[in-house]
């Protein structure tokens, strides 16, 4: 029993950490622009379908080469659904940006399947040994790799933030649009940039849980941008490090629920835990900074 | 009409229904990532009622509408203070709840010597009350539409009298009707029990066509959809979503030189729309622009 | 002296309604000129045209000579022209220093630092609270942040929107002392102020605007034997 419950909390800490990358772009994104942006896990689908698409191709590359082929088309869809959802609406109606990018999603979903008309679509896997086994408790190596991808994500992205020129810009058109405007810093831009290193989090994200999975489905969009939203609402709305926190939460909760209640009951859990989070303490949902 | 043309036409009335709840929810300043959960609750409830209950299907619809709205109602009670994306959130989670509830329910009861009921993801086969009464496809689209006339022509009456002004006005602002007097809490609730209670009809009318329903038909997909009809027709009039469906369905469909490109257009057709006119195709100037024309 | 911002007939409108309706006005280079007016006669809706947040439907806007209306405020910042804003708008979140870094932001050179020093000089309580979350600070050290990041740009015109606003008395003293310095070591000023007593302490030339346009323009003698004027903005102990 108690054997269970520390191997559950492992799977749901890795699970977790695989989660943080993807919420991490997800509430970025959020976070600077205060849109939710729909397309955001379609995009990296479509990522991740390139890498597949060249693995098929060309069975000599490498997961590095891989892995560049899926973050690179992941940031050129990101910038596509910016130029066309976000950017013509920054001014706009957040409904209007958020309704364009559910209709790309549909067009990334579809260009997809026409890349490659199967339904499921293999994918190199990341490792093809035994998993460790220490002091009776199972670790999958993919998780060690899940855990360092975010661990590295995570320290990237505050070095970006807070060390950076650019970081500079992100934080002061957060805390204050107008100020910031006034200080010279080009708010299309800056936006334009964000979605970029969102996309390029997400892709990095995205590639290691195909390669984990060494599988790839149209469904895989719907299942991140759903992964990102719930750990960023979970985490408190627009705040990087609760994103983190909202991610290993929801992995912890999915691995409890799943072995104690079974896969259709760890969804429920997960959806009540946060409608009854927004209907009883709809404050602490508001974190206005992302910072 | 060839079949298919009739089952197109009934398509566009059906989601028509999806898409006007959708309409009411935003008209009154919210926004429902949910709505497709009444729909597969008024979707389940009628189909129980008449294939299992043996109820005739003009009764199990106002039954499943109660139902819709009771639940829609439910979902609002606790979630209504909160807004906008929140707002969202709050009643995606409360469908996806709906979606697996519909999943774990195993139901079924013998019905002319078969198993007739909900059986968890397998669906629920037999919803056959319109084929035991003789109705053709025909009669039944007939049947469709007229329901949804009916209910536009409501709504466009009450967008027409003080309702609609009101409505609007406490979408807009809500702090500004709540100073004139208005009890805007109960109002949003109302509104939201209608949205519900037409979400429901749409779902009645729905497993009658099909004849069968499972629970990933009321996925958030559909939800998603039934938002976007509205808002691509515009929150100028009712009307609008009907031509978001219309839209969708009839020229996409209705055009098969799309097929197998049809996202792609219609995706990249809706953010290039959205991008001119970002209040959909019939917002609140063109209506008063065509009004003004027309009297 | 020569004009060293010449607006010229300039119309900004928000929708329908035009906030600004043909505003000309000059400001002479190396001169404190104020603007007075009431709320809602198109004070900020200048200062945000002229900086470039909002567009003007028609006339012109010229800073040394070259016409800038109609540019992205990147362009107007770079060009020595800075707004310190209404209401200070310092970025919460961010420490005083970050705050002063991100005024620097278009620059390139290498004297940043050697200007960061300046400033702390000039202001000592920013130096003080260098490291400090510039969203803790009192409204007045809000206020000499949000004028110090400005001059991180290394503006020739400094344009300010009502800076004494909401501020204690002894602290609108300091203000309009920063003021009076800044002006000395070379810096051209074009501020809004409600205050028109401190302001006409410091200022050369005044505008007075209402309902968008300019009614009076004259040098602070002539301001206060202007009767209208007198009993509006310097009558009554207005704040």
């Amino acid at each position: 029993m108690l054997a269970d419950l520390l191997q559950n909390t492992l799977d749901g800490l890795a699970a977790g950490a695989s989660y943080a990358p993807v919420a991490l772009g997800f509430a970025l994104i959020f976070g600077v622009l205060r849109r939710a942006n729909l397309s955001y896990g379609p995009a990296i689908m479509l990522g991740c379908y390139a890498a597949a698409l060249a693995h098929g191709r060309f069975p000599g590359l490498g997961l590095g080469a891989l892995a560049a082929i899926a973050l690179l088309a992941a940031v050129l869809a990101g910038a596509y659904v910016e130029r066309l959802c976000f950017a013509p609406h920054r001014r706009g109606s957040a409904v209007a940006a958020m309704v364009a990018s559910f209709a790309l999603w549909m067009q990334l979903e579809e260009i997809a399947t026409l890349m490659l008309p199967r339904h499921v679509v293999a994918f190199p896997a990341l490792y093809e040994g035994e998993p460790l086994a220490i002091a009776g408790l199972v670790l999958r190596v993919e998780a060690l790799a899940a855990i360092a991808t975010a661990a590295a994500v995570c320290a990237l992205l505050a070095a970006i933030l807070y060390r950076s020129r650019f970081g500079l810009a992100v934080r002061a058109l957060v805390a204050a649009p107008l100020a910031a405007e006034l200080s010279g810093i080009r708010p299309a831009r800056v936006f334009f940039l964000v979605f970029a290193l969102a996309s390029a989090i997400g892709g990095t994200a995205g590639f290691l849980v195909a390669a984990t999975d060494a599988q790839i489905t149209p469904m895989m969009g719907l299942w991140l941008t759903f992964k990102g939203l719930l750990a960023t609402m979970l985490g408190g709305l627009g705040s990087l490090p609760g994103a983190v926190a909202g991610a290993l939460v929801l992995g912890l909760v999915e691995a409890h629920a799943q072995w104690f209640l079974g896969p259709q009951l760890r969804d429920f859990v997960v959806y009540l835990l946060l409608f009854s989070l927004l209907a009883a303490a709809p404050r602490w949902m508001r974190t206005p900074s992302p910072s | 009409m060839d079949a298919y043309a009739v089952s197109v036409l009934t398509n566009i009335g059906l989601l028509g229904f999806l898409a006007l709840s959708a309409y009411l929810v935003l008209l009154a300043g919210e926004m429902s990532f949910g709505q497709q959960a009444f729909f597969g609750i008024g979707a389940y409830c009628g189909g129980m009622l008449t294939a299992m209950a043996g109820w005739p299907l003009p009764l199990a619809a106002l039954a499943a509408m109660a139902a819709g709205a009771a639940a829609a109602v439910a979902v609002a009670l606790p979630t209504l203070r909160l807004r906008g994306l929140y707002f969202a959130m709050a009643t995606l989670a409360a469908a996806e709840m709906a979606r697996i509830g519909f999943e774990l329910l195993h139901w079924q009861v013998e019905v002319a010597g078969e198993p007739v009921g909900p059986d968890g993801t397998q669906g629920f086969r037999g919803i056959r009350w319109v084929f035991e009464a003789g109705l053709a496809p025909e009669g039944y689209a007939v049947l469709v539409w007229t329901a949804l006339a009916a209910v536009t022509a409501l709504l466009a009456v009450a967008e027409r009298a003080r309702l609609g002004a009101t409505l609007r006005a406490v979408g807009e602002d809500p702090a500004l009707a709540a100073a004139l007097g208005l009890d805007v809490h109960r109002f949003k609730l109302g509104v939201i029990a209608a949205s519900g209670g037409l979400a429901a009809l749409g779902g009645v009318l729905f497993a009658h066509h099909n004849t069968y329903i499972e629970p990933r038909n009321f996925d958030v997909m559909l939800g998603v959809h039934g938002l976007a009809y509205a808002l691509i027709g515009g929150l100028g009039t009712v009307f609008g979503a009907l031509v978001g469906v219309a839209l969708d369905v009839g020229l996409l469909e209705g055009v098969r030189v799309f097929q197998g490109y049809r996202m792609i257009v219609f995706g990249g057709l809706v953010a290039l729309l959205l991008v001119l006119r970002p209040r959909g195709l019939l917002d609140e100037e063109t209506v008063r622009w065509i009004g003004r024309r027309f009297s | 002296m020569s004009a060293m911002l010449e607006v010229r007939d300039l119309v900004t409108a928000y929708g329908k309604i035009e906030a600004l309706r043909g505003v000309s006005l000059e400001v002479q280079a190396g001169s404190i000129t104020c603007l007075l007016g009431p709320n809602g006669a198109g004070k900020t809706t200048l200062m945000m045209t002229i900086a470039g947040i909002l567009r003007p439907r028609a006339g012109s806007v010229r800073f040394a000579g070259r016409e800038i209306a109609r540019r992205p405020p990147h362009e107007i910042v770079g060009a020595g022209v800075a707004l310190v804003p209404e209401n200070r708008l310092v970025f919460p979140g961010m420490s005083v220093r970050e705050n002063l870094y991100a005024g620097a932001y278009l620059r390139r050179d290498g004297e940043i630092e050697a200007d960061l020093e300046r400033l702390f000089e000039r202001f000592p309580r920013l130096r003080e609270r260098a490291g400090q979350d510039a969203g803790t600070l009192s409204g007045g050290e809000q206020q000499m942040l949000a004028v110090a990041r400005s001059l991180m740009s290394r503006p020739k015109l400094l344009l300010m929107d009502e800076p004494s606003l909401g501020l204690a008395p002894l602290v609108v003293e300091e203000i309009f002392r920063i003021v009076a310095d800044l002006h000395r070591d070379g810096t051209t000023i074009f501020l809004v102020e409600q205050n028109a007593h401190m302001a006409l302490r410091v200022a050369h030339h005044f505008y007075l605007i209402e309902q968008g346009r300019i009614t009076f323009s004259g040098d602070p003698g002539s301001l206060a034997e202007d009767e209208v004027i007198r009993r509006a903005y310097l009558g009554s102990a207005r704040r």
